[in-house]
């Protein structure tokens, strides 16, 4: 019942027994899946074969003309339903390049490229023989900025003053100056219907030419030897793209970076400044009342002033510390993460990778089943250590199967240990349900006999390193689903006896009785009966394979047997 | 000296009585003048209603509402193939019925998706927004001449949602005013939620899984919340940290059965 509290899942699953069909459409609507045939659309076409295998169901490329987006492992049907272009192969167009967008640059396709320039109204700059995301980024710099005067008005004598890049100014001034005059105008129209229907038409505006748009590489449009009507204010923004905070202008232009012991300086407020040779450029200056070189990779972005963020002495911007505070009080930077492990290896527990965004700690769960570990690491920087967290695959399945110590303990194939010590091997064959198979008893005095005698086989046992969860409880959660979302839940069994048997083990005890009577004695591997000294390791064997042997559970609760059995079972007996 | 200072006490209490008393009353009225004559108080408060601002105003709370129930179901109005998270059915996007293996999407053109749900889930606001359009301008005076029904677009961009509604109509009064077409605009980060979630699909598809991670190095405003759940599931939940628009949607790929899978 835990298990359905939080979710239900409408989707089909099949376990690796099942016989399948490939299913245009399941019964809960999904597409193109491998199921039995009863959870298949009676209207949906079902092939007994793979999908892979199919024509209508084959997966490919989906090639998305507008966005200019590429996806793999895409049914044919599916893209084709959605006008995507389909391709077994990856096609030409979904090869990508360097699309340098301004002072940006994206590693897209050259559709996608042209899409977010128009986007951002930006010639196409698209370099398909950049292959490298990290090169790409790194070859966008920044176009030289500076100031960019016209004269909006005719009328007006005083020029005005955009920010902007040379070629922006060159190629866009007389647009934006357009764009200027027509809203001025536009609100001064008096009739609503008017201001409505012809506002487009009527107030086009005078058009300047690009030779008239004056640029002044370096200079801020406030300078003061410019004349335009942009001057200083005590107000700052946050620009897109961009982490700090910058002083705005009268125009609304940006200055340089916000500083509050510069705000009547008129040097400051005249030559674009570098970031570097602005104020603590080697601080995230997150909560920084005076400074607003906020630095991203630090820990701190500009924002708006709030009760969170903080207030700056002057404007409406701030450069807002995005670290957290984790469960045990410390401080986290943003981007950070680490792995919380509450309960690890009882049974019901798993891991958790934790991560620092945007000033809340984010609680990411690792696969159920401990089927997933977290793995952390961390590096020094010259802010303090920093940590990277993630989730990967517990590789665990082949542990058993690894007869040396060299071979349990090799971490790039897999995630097992050896345990030293644990006598005889594991004889999990020999054990049929919870009797002894007297035929494979047999079969494993073969084994040791071929073996040159029980001292040359290792005295070991590889067993995984974070015993995997198991679904032994009475339902598994498989379900079958209607549309509707209401969930079916069929027992299809577990393998909790077959992992968990692989630590049964037979321990060949042998006792000795006099010729003239007495008791029998316990004359060899007497450590194997119960309460010997072997019982706790043994126990100890059975819980390193799993949610096997006597544990708790993750909130600390037994389970409701002992977990274990010793059984004494008389296998030979010679006469007296 | 006691009373009579009560009795100032009293009376400026009761000065203050009588001043509520009568704005109440005031607000009470422009209330029902407002309910019987909503273009008297138009008029006196003097508020410059286009026929555009009266659309915007008039479907804009049905977009957004549509917003919202779509950014928590994956892009759908009705998902089939969905997983029912916290009460909502979160559409897979990309799914495998089995183990080990990556999952094939069920859902490639997420941005198109999303338009095409949008647009339906308003059309029958519009119309009748539409409609309220033309009664309201013809109890102003104004005869209006309209086509047939009108149709809707939304166009889901960087920044923005606009929904572009063709309705030829005609406005006569002292003038003749004639619109084709009538452009809302929203802002929204939407657009930029979408095309990572394409992002986040292309991963699930391609290696069974995501770094969410990799995302904050560029997109400083946002958040991905990443669930994976029992049965192998995964819901993730975009959000803009900034605007708190957030897209929710579920993926199935590379699950690992519990123990060996042989029964599973």
């Amino acid at each position: 019942m835990i298990y359905l509290i939080g979710f239900v899942s409408a989707g089909e699953t099949v376990s690796m027994s099942d016989v399948t069909v490939c299913c245009e459409k399941t019964n809960s609507g999904l597409y193109c899946q491998d199921v039995r045939e009863e959870d298949c659309s009676p209207d949906a076409n079902a092939l007994p074969t793979a999908c892979a295998s199919t024509s209508f169901c084959k997966p490919g490329f989906c090639f998305d003309s507008v966005e200019g987006t590429c996806l793999d492992n895409v049914p044919q049907m599916v893209c084709n339903n959605e006008d995507g272009t389909w391709k077994s192969e990856m096609p030409a167009q979904c090869e990508l390049g360097c699309c340098v967008l301004g002072d940006q640059a994206s590693f897209v396709t050259l559709t996608r490229c042209k899409r977010l320039s128009s986007m951002f109204g930006l010639e196409t700059n698209y370099n398909k023989n950049l292959k490298d995301e990290l090169q790409c980024v790194m070859s966008a710099r920044a176009d030289e900025k500076g100031a960019c005067v016209y004269v909006a008005n005719p009328a007006d004598a005083q020029p005005t003053c955009k920010f902007v890049t040379r070629s922006e100014c060159e190629s866009e001034s007389s647009t934006s100056a357009g764009e200027e005059i027509k809203e001025k105008e536009s609100s001064e129209n008096e009739s609503v219907l008017e201001e409505a229907l012809g506002g487009e038409e009527k107030y086009g505006g005078t058009l300047l030419s690009p030779s008239d748009a004056e640029f002044h590489a370096g200079l801020l449009c406030s300078a003061e030897e410019l004349g335009t009507d942009c001057g200083m204010t005590k107000e700052t923004i946050c620009l897109a793209g961009h982490e700090e905070v910058y002083f705005a202008d009268t125009c609304g232009n940006p200055a340089n970076i916000y500083d509050a012991s510069k705000v009547n300086d008129k040097r400051y407020w005249s030559e674009i400044i570098d970031k570097a040779e602005s104020c603590n450029p080697d601080a995230s200056n997150g909560g920084s009342q005076t400074c607003g070189n906020c630095n991203y990779i630090l820990g701190a972005v500009c924002r708006e002033s709030s009760s969170t963020t903080g207030r700056a002495t002057y404007g409406d911007n701030v450069c807002a510390d995005l670290g957290c505070e984790d469960g045990k009080g410390e401080e986290q930077m943003h981007g950070e993460s680490w792995c919380v492990s509450p309960g690890a290896d009882k049974v019901g527990s798993k891991y958790y990778r934790h991560s620092c965004v945007n000033n809340e700690v984010l609680s990411e769960p690792c696969a159920e089943f401990r089927n997933e570990i977290c793995i952390e690491n961390t590096i020094s920087t010259s802010e303090g250590d920093f940590t990277q967290a993630a989730c990967r695959v517990n590789r665990w399945q082949d542990c058993t199967a690894q007869k040396t110590s060299e071979d349990c303990t090799n971490n790039d194939r897999r995630d097992c240990i050896w345990l030293d010590g644990i006598e005889y091997v594991l004889m999990g064959a020999a054990m049929n349900g919870s009797t002894i198979d007297k035929n494979s008893l047999g079969a494993l005095r073969e084994q040791v006999k071929a073996a040159g005698g029980l001292k040359e086989i290792p005295r070991g046992a590889c067993v995984p390193e974070h015993p995997p969860g198991l679904e032994f409880y009475g339902e598994t959660a498989t379900s079958t689903a209607t549309t509707e979302g209401t969930a079916t839940t069929a027992k299809t069994g577990d393998d909790s006896l077959g992992v968990c048997g692989q630590a049964n083990a037979v321990c060949p005890v042998k006792y000795e009785k006099g010729l003239i009577g007495g008791e029998w004695e316990c004359v060899e591997h007497c450590e194997c009966l119960p309460g010997g000294e072997l019982e706790q390791k043994r126990v100890q064997l059975c819980k390193s394979m799993g949610d096997c042997g006597p544990k708790t559970n993750y909130i600390g609760v037994s389970g409701s047997g002992k977990g274990y059995e010793v059984k004494e079972v008389e296998n030979e007996k010679k006469k007296d | 000296m006691k009373k009579e200072k009560r009795g100032r006490v009293l009376s400026k209490r009761g000065q203050v009585a009588i001043y509520v008393m009568v704005a109440l009353v005031i607000i009470a009225g422009v209330i029902v003048i407002y309910f019987l004559y909503p273009d008297v108080v138009t008029g006196i408060i003097g508020g410059k209603e286009t026929p555009q601002t009266f659309l915007k105003s008039e479907i804009e709370p049905s977009v957004k509402d549509s917003i919202e129930v779509l950014s928590k179901q994956g892009g759908y109005e009705n998902p089939e193939g969905y997983i029912m998270y916290k009460g909502n059915r979160v559409k897979y996007l990309c799914y495998t019925s089995k183990y080990y293996e990556q999952c094939q999407v069920q859902q490639p053109m997420i941005r198109a998706k999303f338009e095409d749900e949008l647009k339906n889930m308003i059309q029958l606001d519009v119309e009748t927004a539409v409609d309220e359009l033309i009664r309201t301008y013809e109890k102003r005076g104004y005869s209006v001449s309209s086509a047939a029904n009108p149709t809707t677009n939304v166009e889901i961009s960087s920044g923005k949602i606009n929904v572009r509604i063709k309705a030829p109509m005609t406005f006569s009064k002292e003038t003749t005013e004639t619109f084709d077409e009538f452009n809302i605009e929203i802002k929204s980060k939407m657009y930029d939620l979408l095309m990572i979630a394409t992002s986040i699909i292309d991963f699930e598809s391609t290696y069974g899984d995501s770094e969410t991670s990799l995302y904050i190095q560029y997109y400083p405003d946002l958040r991905i919340r990443k669930i994976k759940l029992g049965d192998g599931s995964t819901v993730y939940t975009v959000e803009d940290v900034i605007t708190k628009e957030s897209f929710m949607f579920a993926s199935r790929s590379l699950v690992w059965p519990a123990g060996y899978g042989i029964y599973g």
